[in-house]
């Protein structure tokens, strides 16, 4: 016997989550399914970062009604807390080359709605005193934060229960057929839509229905500090948006920025490069010296999806009736429940509140000949 | 540095695997914490402290004066934080030397690069929590034979010893030897146990005998023995003052400075599980272990792993392992050269009774079920037993969700404290077995690592910044 | 009575400084045993969880015993007596 649902969205991390969510609370009966645990793979292990200051600026205006969203994550999410805290950001430099870098992105993302100003580094001490001697200019972005990334599968999964959706997580899809059944290891799951939201395996979800969507694996490095007395208060980043730096309340420090590691869509995140991880932790230390009095516990690996363009995968998947894709979007935790919620929209048939980013620009029209 | 062989950890299953493929010809070196060789039962007193060696003195001796002769470099007081290399390379890319990163005994940073990789990382104990087990005065078993034995220390003046497996006895004894009172002994096994365990201890005439005197001398002093007795919750303000004690139904109450408790000995998995190694759950053997073949290899070519790390045997079967693994590394490497015999005859007789004493020590369901409520599991992260039941009826169905639900492990210990619990508890709220809930997953750095150590001197403009993303 | 156990030679105590008052210990014992010896079990106090630190596992694995010598952060099971060390909390 088959189940028969609305919608099946593949892949329960943030993005999955914020779909089927809107879908089922606009009246689908919807099936997530995830071949692991909701939210374990990038949207858990990610650095957590609110940041407008390494959101690309076509995002902006995206990451603003995101950052809302997730400061405000219990009312919308049945209490669902990732304990979201709203702090200043400021992007740092040390050289004329950073500070040239970091006037030019700060423009860039001002005119796309990013409240930056730009100041000197003694202003910047006094926002953060934390921050080292030596900065340059500073970019200030009142609007920032970070949650804990960690607790996003928890916050999503009583709020998706409540809306009635059926939450399939250890569940992997082998396949699905034009008429959108799908084959899983649960047996036969039918729907009438299909959303793939598979991050950083979207190229092979999208393999499903004949699409061919090339997409890159970044592997992403982060470092936690064991908790330390408060040295810091912002979230820091550096010009170049390879630094993201922020104390939680229970004194940790988590050190970020996209810095690579070992890893591959078949085998996860790998290994932390030494090289990276050194010169990750080197870049943390220079700019908050306090940290070298840290230890670090851990380190761990994200993989991280990027289109050609680095833009967005969103909206419908072209030749195929009634299925959908989501995914790639840049800094994509930062922005994810709010993506998420604009194509429920779409797939509810309604006009989504700001533009989707169609895929047609990335298919190669003669390996996707029909 | 490169060598052949690169041996991780300096107790007795690494001591002679490093002695045996140094003597076999390989560039071997050993890498060990402590300051000096010989691990946890033949640890080496501090320099110029003498006292009367005993026979696990005697036999620790031994192995560190082979190794000494051996030619391997022996690296002590260091830190080996970060692994790679190996299977953890990018894909497509063939497999390169095993790469270690650590920190000198001066805290200076270096690198070491091998072939093959044997890991004898020995065990940590495992503390089934009760009400007031963080409490100072309250120290593990393992931790109080490392304070008597090698430290001549006694952990207190009024000492209650508790939990399962032989080390009771040992701590008992040698509290008493060392002139403190021990108020009583509170074994978790029965007395049907300990004589279902005999037929095993027989192949170790050895150490039957010592378990005998141990428990004639506890006799001697009156020393109050509860068999099938559990901790209910140790007491004081600030720091222990007493201890109530489970027994036969009824609770005693017994005044003491100094609880010394452990239920057994947990395989230090870590490495195995950085490397991405195939494991299996087997509770006679300690819990999770690298799943090995009859020579040592784990599932990744050229790695190894010995001794107690690779399931619990105790010290006595440990050399033997450590030599049968550095002779399939000798061979797997195609070094030619001396093939020292194994001893695979004392390993077995070993292996036997260490299989007893590792059934005795393996994790015991009732004292798990047993926790309260509001009783902190992981003490690192402050999580009570009540929390972590909360996150199964939340969906957190395997260990490494409980992490992110609760943050159950991710302290400073990385969960080497909590994680069995935590994981018996998760397991008996879902009703599944303990093994479907898996283990963490390993990553670097091995132990904590002090920043500053790591850092080193550097220029800024020398940090490799990436190029940005696109804006 | 001492904690320390009769019959082993031990090399001439020093004097070294935890938490502001000097203590006795003999140069090469574990830090952890000699602030043991000297009956201080809570090694440091504060709000975190692990809170108060104490030795635990002597074998450099729980983490609990973490201490400042010297403006270092060690583990105190893993660290030699030397004479002259300041001992604070981490």
């Amino acid at each position: 016997m088959t189940a028969r649902f609305d919608c099946a969205v593949v892949g329960a991390g943030v993005m999955g989550c914020a779909t089927a969510l809107f879908l089922a609370r606009g009246g689908m009966r919807v099936a997530l399914l995830d071949r692991g645990g909701i939210c374990r793979e990038a949207s858990g292990v990610n650095a957590g970062t609110l940041t407008m200051q390494m959101t690309r600026a076509a995002l902006i205006p995206y990451a603003l009604r995101a950052h809302e969203m997730w400061l405000t994550m219990p009312q919308w999410c049945a209490g669902g807390d990732v304990l979201a805290t709203a702090c200043p950001g400021l992007s740092v430099a040390f050289t004329d080359g950073e500070a040239a870098m970091l006037e030019e992105r700060a423009r860039i993302r001002r005119a796309a709605g990013a409240p930056i100003e730009m100041i000197d580094g003694r202003a910047a001490q006094a926002i953060e005193p934390g921050l080292a001697d030596g900065v340059k200019l500073a970019g200030h972005c009142p609007i920032d934060g970070f949650t804990s990334a960690y607790l996003t599968g928890r916050a999503f999964r009583p709020a998706l229960l409540e809306a009635g959706v059926t939450l399939l997580e250890d569940t992997p899809v082998r396949g699905v057929d034009e008429r959108f059944t799908l084959d899983t290891a649960a047996g036969a799951i039918a729907a009438r839509r299909l959303v793939l939201a598979g991050g950083a395996w979207l190229e092979d979800m999208a393999a499903w229905v004949g699409i061919r969507l090339p997409i890159k694996v970044l592997v992403n490095q982060l470092v936690v500090t064991e908790r330390m007395a408060p040295v810091m208060r912002t979230v820091l980043g550096v010009a170049s948006g390879l630094l993201s730096l922020k104390q939680y309340a229970n004194g940790t420090v988590l050190i970020g920025g996209g810095w690579q590691g070992i890893g591959d869509r078949a085998r996860g995140g790998v290994s932390v490069r030494p090289e990276n991880f050194l010169g990750n932790v080197r870049l943390a230390a220079h700019t908050v010296p306090a940290l070298r009095e840290a230890r670090v516990v851990r380190s761990w690996l994200g993989l991280e999806a990027e289109t050609a363009d680095a833009l967005p995968a969103i909206g419908p998947i072209p030749g195929v009736e009634d299925a959908w894709i989501i995914g790639s979007v840049h800094s994509g935790y930062t922005s994810g429940p709010y993506m998420g919620r604009l194509l429920a929209q779409a797939v509810l048939g309604q006009e989504p509140d700001l533009p989707l980013f169609p895929i047609d620009r990335l298919l190669n029209e003669r390996s996707n000949a029909a | 540095m490169s060598f052949d062989i690169a041996v991780l950890g300096g107790g007795p299953a690494g001591m002679a695997a490093a002695t045996t493929a140094a003597v076999g010809g390989a560039r071997v070196v050993l890498l060990e914490e402590s300051p000096a060789p010989g691990g946890q039962v033949h640890r080496a007193p501090p320099p110029d402290f003498v006292g009367k060696p005993d026979a696990d003195r005697r036999e620790g001796d031994r192995l560190r004066a082979a190794l000494a002769a051996s030619g391997a470099d022996v690296r002590t007081g260091c830190r080996v934080w970060g692994l790679g290399g190996g299977p953890l390379g990018p894909a497509g890319e063939a497999a390169g030397p095993f790469a270690l990163s650590a920190l000198g005994a001066d805290g200076v940073p270096f690198a070491v690069l091998a072939r093959a990789l044997i890991l004898c990382c020995g065990t940590h104990e495992r503390v089934i929590p009760f009400p007031g087990w963080t409490l100072p005065g309250v120290i593990g078993l393992a931790a109080a034979t490392i304070l008597l034995k090698a430290q001549g220390v006694l952990p207190g003046r009024r000492v209650v010893v508790a939990g399962a497996g032989p080390l009771l006895y040992a701590v008992a004894a040698k509290v008493l030897a060392g002139g403190g009172e021990v108020v009583a002994v509170a074994d978790a096994a029965s007395r049907g146990e300990w004589i279902a365990a005999l037929p095993a201890l027989a192949a170790r005439p050895d150490l039957l005998a010592r378990g005998t005197a141990w428990r004639a001398g506890l006799l001697a002093r009156r020393v109050p023995v509860l068999q099938g007795s559990q901790v209910a919750a140790a007491e004081g303000d600030g720091v222990l003052a007493r201890v109530r004690v489970l027994a036969g139904g009824a609770e005693c109450i017994l005044e003491a400075d100094a609880l010394c408790v452990g239920h057994g000995l947990v395989p230090a998995t870590e490495a195995t599980r950085t490397y991405r190694a195939r494991h299996a759950h087997r509770p006679e053997d300690g819990g999770w272990v690298p799943v090995l073949d009859d020579r040592q290899r784990t599932s990744v070519p050229l790695l190894y792993a010995a001794g107690d790390g690779a399931g619990v045997r105790g010290a006595a079967a440990a050399p033997a392992a450590g030599r049968v693994a550095a002779l399939a590394a000798l061979d797997d490497l195609g070094l030619p050269g001396e093939r020292p015999a194994s001893g695979t005859a004392a390993l077995g007789r070993a292996r036997r009774a260490g299989a007893a004493m590792a059934r005795m020590m393996a994790l015991r369901p009732s004292l798990v079920a047993a926790i309260p409520p509001e009783t902190i599991v992981c003490r690192c992260e402050g999580v009570a037993r009540a929390a972590i039941e909360d996150a199964a009826a939340d969906g957190a169905a395997t260990v490494n969700q409980l992490k992110h639900f609760t943050r159950c492990g991710m302290g400073p210990c990385q969960g080497r404290m909590c994680g069995e619990a935590a994981a018996a508890i998760l397991a008996a709220a879902r009703g599944v077995p303990v093994a479907e809930v898996g283990f963490a997953t390993g990553r670097i750095p091995l132990r904590p690592v002090p920043m500053e150590a790591i850092l080193g001197e550097f220029d800024y403009g020398d940090i490799p910044v990436p190029a940005p993303a696109p804006i | 009575m001492s904690l320390r156990i009769a019959g082993i030679a031990r090399p001439a105590p020093v004097t070294i400084t935890v938490h502001g008052q000097p203590v006795a210990a003999h140069p090469g014992e574990s830090l952890a045993a000699a602030l043991i010896a000297a009956s201080i079990l809570r090694f440091g106090e504060g709000e975190d969880p692990a809170r108060p630190r104490t030795a635990f596992c002597m074998m450099g694995v729980c983490q609990q015993c973490l201490l400042r010598v010297d403006g270092r952060l060690v583990q105190a099971c893993l660290t030699p007596v030397v004479a002259g060390q300041v001992v604070s909390a981490a």
